[in-house]
């Protein structure tokens, strides 16, 4: 049994197609990078996986239960999302904010026990982030915000990480600070993430690193390819999927042989 | 770091406890406070000897009736019914602004307010000024925030920002309505009477109003204590919420209808009293922060206790009684703004 089976599903919004019969497998602790061009519907995927939105036809398995069939509260107890916009309104603690995690083992009326903070604490240890625990987290720079909605969806102690784009908006260090974080997860907690990203080079970085990795590119309502980054990080396959002229270069780092890497040259017309 | 240490370092702060403590014995305070307040000349002895035979039947009454009249017949039952009015409206306030995830948002933001406006004015002009009022204000409370929420579920995909348009469309109409409702009513006795509604106020309560409020008041407020922490998720915006496991729909339908209950239950015993519900729950988070498990008994201390404090104002200022609403906007609109700067917008 797969950990995660997503099986020909097809979703229309309007009456316009989406995706269209998209298929795949998912195992524990393994990376999946869904990447693809912006628009081609990777948010809408993720959606769909978290059983936001209704399929049109086909069927979501998540450790052989069928998503939909499955309140959100029993989603959330297996899956955690980490926004790619989230948008802050109220200054609220990175504790309190970690702490909401907890929604999804609490009902209505309840308010959080010790150990819902217990746990809380350990996401926000795991997370890196314990120096900032008493900040409002408005006042934190794109990266840090980025480890506290981490951290958030670690509280709901998850099997299943999705995040979308996690590094939108990070600079240099900021981006490796993410990276990084989600490398820990997948290795040390044996959390299996599934990312949507346009930033091809995340795939291999995951791959470079000794990571179960697949990825799969996105593009005109199916997967265009799905394998192993190196596999199918072609030159020829990204010209086709984001209409680009690129070199991929081999080079070493360290204990790390072969690690890959994309530069993108110019656009093709 | 052992389990006990960590629990600590996450748990709310007990500076934050303490606060909240403080807070709730405000309105105990206030009340007995305005006891001692008024025009009618009692001396603190006089009081304190009513209050001493209150609690203890056996002691010789040695003072005139009108005493136990003034004390506990007018000023305790004023000064209990200004506490709850004034809770009611902050924190539904505190739970309309957390759940719209708006700073601007006050406890008339779907309608109630102009609702209940439109239903008193309607009893006077149908009824005059008797009981009908309260069950008028009270119904028409309720049917504006019906509407409000049915306009929001027109268009699906963006809830939230459609039932803020809702209660926007409608308040306006109700605002209409009760323009329309002072345009016709006989200007001699009946406008009069709409105009000081509408004005808010606290003169003439009696226990029976507190009979009448109570009921809404209480399931109102027991209720958004019991979500307050879910406030919280859902300020997250509905799809966070929903991948946190919250069922969104149902913990904003409860919130919603708590607080549109607190409010209607407030406003049909006191008229149109503004500002409360937008103020107070930021005075609130200035104190306490913004995690609402805090925020929303805080929001409640504190609006019942601003309110007594306005309503013992508006009674000895001046001879005459100066409506509510006016006083809540001409206090709160500057000490809030000097809030602001003394804070520097910290909580915001």
């Amino acid at each position: 049994m797969a950990f995660l089976e997503v099986k020909q599903i097809s979703f229309e919004y309007d009456n316009q197609k989406i995706l269209d019969d998209i298929s795949f497998k998912m195992e524990k602790s393994q990376i999946f990078c869904l990447i693809g061009p912006n628009g081609s519907g990777k948010t809408t995927m993720l959606d769909c996986i978290m059983g936001l939105l209704s399929l049109k036809s086909g069927k979501i398995f998540l450790q052989g239960q069928d998503i939909s069939q499955l309140n959100p509260k029993q989603i959330a107890q297996n899956i955690a999302y980490v926004p790619q916009n989230h948008k802050k309104t109220f200054p609220y603690t990175v504790k309190e904010i970690v702490l909401m995690g907890r929604a999804a083992h609490n009902g209505l009326f309840n308010s959080p026990n010790q150990h819902d903070h217990l746990i809380a604490h350990n996401a926000i240890e795991t997370a890196g982030i314990e120096h900032l625990k008493e900040r409002p987290y408005t006042e934190l720079s794109g990266g840090e915000g980025q480890l506290v909605m981490i951290a958030r969806a670690l509280a709901q102690e998850p099997t299943l990480l999705i995040m979308d784009e996690p590094t939108t908006h990070l600079d240099f260090q900021n981006s490796l600070v993410v990276l990084e974080s989600i490398k820990y997860l997948v290795r040390k907690k044996q959390i299996s993430v599934l990312l949507a990203t346009h930033h091809l080079n995340h795939a291999f970085y995951f791959e470079n690193n000794g990571l179960d990795t697949i990825a799969a590119m996105l593009n005109q309502k199916n997967f265009a390819v799905i394998g192993r980054p190196n596999k199918i990080l072609s030159k020829d396959n990204i010209e086709k999927v984001f209409n680009i002229n690129c070199q991929i270069i081999d080079y070493h780092s360290g204990r790390f042989q072969n690690q890959k890497y994309i530069i993108p040259l110019e656009t093709i017309n | 770091m052992n389990e006990q240490k960590k629990m600590k370092s996450i748990l709310i702060s007990n500076r934050n406890k303490t606060i909240l403590i403080l807070l709730g014995l405000l309105p105990i305070a206030g009340i007995f406070y305005s006891l001692f307040v008024g025009r009618y000349p009692l001396s603190f002895i006089d009081i304190l000897s009513v209050l001493k035979s209150a609690f203890n039947p056996r002691i010789i009454q040695n003072y005139p009736d009108i005493y136990n009249t003034v004390v506990l017949q007018i000023r305790l039952p004023r000064a209990i019914l200004g506490a709850m009015v004034g809770g009611s409206l902050a924190i539904s306030g505190a739970a309309f602004q957390g759940l719209f995830r708006n700073p601007l948002v006050s406890s008339g933001i779907l309608g109630v307010s102009s609702g209940a406006s439109f239903g008193a004015a309607l009893a006077i002009i149908l009824y005059g000024q008797n009981y009908m009022v309260y069950f008028f204000a009270f119904g028409f409370a309720l049917l504006a925030v019906t509407l409000s929420f049915f306009i929001g579920q027109v268009y699906r995909s963006t809830p939230t920002i459609m039932l803020v348009l809702g209660g926007v469309v409608v308040s306006s109409i109700f605002s209409a309505l009760v323009s329309f409702a002072k345009f016709i009513a006989d200007p001699y006795n009946k406008l009069p009477a709409i105009t000081f509604w509408l004005m808010g106020s606290l003169a003439n309560s009696r226990y029976r109003d507190i009979f009448v409020s109570i009921i809404p008041i209480l399931i109102g407020v027991s209720g958004l204590i019991a979500v307050r922490w879910q406030i919280n998720v859902l300020s997250m915006g509905d799809k966070e919420a929903k991948t946190m496991g919250v069922n969104h729909v149902l913990a904003k339908a409860i919130t919603v209808l708590c607080a549109a209950l607190a409010t209607a239950g407030a406003v049909s015993v006191s008229g149109n009293i503004g500002w409360v519900g937008l103020i107070i729950p930021h005075i609130g988070r200035m104190l306490i922060g913004n995690d609402n498990r805090m925020l929303i008994p805080a929001s409640f201390f504190l609006g019942a206790f601003f309110m007594i404090l306005v309503d013992n104002l508006s009674r000895s200022i001046i001879g005459a009684e100066i409506p509510l609403g006016i006083l809540t906007a001409l206090i709160g609109g500057p000490f809030f703004i000097y809030l602001l700067k003394k804070t520097k917008g910290k909580g915001w």
